[in-house]
């Protein structure tokens, strides 16, 4: 491919700005020395010109309205779902911490002041672990089965 | 209120500033989502879906990344999920023969330029037929380089490939567009 060719290759691209600064000069150059090169440059410019000038078509006022209204209420959804999610990790904190600070109590219940120091295992602590666990899942189920509802509602709305 | 701040208050849950921006861009999204897929209904259609998309991934949106082409590329992978369910041959094939009626000449527009006169109006209309018998592949190349004025980098990052396949396809894009309209309108300015 000899340089003229090379040079024909690139001039749509001028067109497009797409050449790099020396590729821009080396078209330029060529194209002052060369008439059907700059014939061509001149149908590639004229095309780019009318591409720019396509009329922009618009939405309808009514799809913009239809599209902020949507997007409005699935933003107030997403604020919603994350503010639910701060307040669930909360509430989970909190309770392990009333579970984990109502052992001791549990203890001098069912022991005394001694039983509380008392590291071996016995019914109460035993009966204690059983009950916490089975509230435990039980919360685990309704908050697995609330958020399920809840998608299938959001997918059918 | 510029486009930073509009786009860091929508991440901060300001309401009115989603608005904003969807004044700001309603036109341009409106008109790239049309070039993809040719049809005004489904694109007003998309045009709303990707609005609802913006509202829920907002907050995944890194701000060091220039949002423009964020919300191009959200734009576009929804127009393509659409096309490959709908028009799946559409993602590979020009459609077949003479120009019709273009979408883009249906449409109303209050910004239309103004044009010198009846020639100009139609070749303006016939460019705009033109750009509708290319692939989709390049429509979209020339619509974000010609129309919405990006630069090679921001094309590249919206469609996501590298900037030299930008420009292979943005030539092949021209090369092609120059011979639908040599081929339909023999006889014009454009040889």
């Amino acid at each position: 491919m000899n340089d003229h060719e090379k040079i024909r290759e690139l001039l749509s691209l001028s067109v497009a700005d797409a050449l790099t600064h020396a590729e821009e000069e080396q078209v330029m150059n060529h194209v002052r020395s060369c008439a059907e090169c700059s014939s061509e440059l001149d149908s590639w410019r004229l095309l780019a010109a009318g591409m720019r000038r396509l009329p922009t078509p618009q939405p309808r006022p009514l799809i913009v309205e239809r599209a902020r209204a949507r997007a409005e209420i699935r933003f107030a959804e997403e604020v919603e779902h994350r503010w639910h999610r701060i307040v669930m990790i909360g509430v989970i904190l909190f309770a392990w911490v009333l579970t984990l600070m109502s052992w001791p109590v549990v203890r001098l219940v069912s022991g005394g002041l001694l039983g509380m120091l008392d590291p071996r295992l016995n019914h109460a602590w035993l009966g204690f672990a059983v009950f916490t666990t089975i509230i435990w899942m039980t919360g685990g189920a309704a908050a697995v089965f609330l958020s399920l509802q809840q998608r299938r509602e959001r997918r059918l709305a | 209120m510029g486009l930073d701040s509009e786009v860091a208050q929508l991440r901060r849950g300001d309401l009115d500033a989603l608005s904003a921006l969807l004044t700001r861009y309603q036109n341009r999204l409106y008109r790239y989502l049309l070039r993809l897929v040719r049809d005004p209904a489904e694109a007003e259609d998309l045009f709303q879906q990707t609005w609802v998309r913006v509202a829920e991934k907002i907050r995944q949106y890194d701000a060091k990344r220039n949002f423009e082409a964020w919300l191009f590329t959200v734009a576009r992978n929804i127009a393509f999920d659409h096309l490959r369910r709908i028009r799946p041959e559409s993602l590979d094939e020009p459609i077949a023969g003479a120009p019709g009626e273009s979408a883009a000449t249906r449409l109303p527009s209050s910004e239309r330029p103004v044009l010198d006169g009846i020639v100009e109006r139609e070749r303006t209309s016939r460019l705009a037929q033109a750009l509708e018998l290319l692939p989709v592949m390049h429509r979209e190349v020339l619509t974000l380089r010609f129309e919405e004025e990006m630069k090679l980098e921001e094309i590249a990052e919206v469609i996501d490939i590298p900037l030299s396949t930008v420009k292979t396809r943005l030539r092949r894009a021209l090369d092609r567009m120059r011979q639908t309209l040599e081929t339909n309108y023999p006889g014009e300015v454009w040889q």
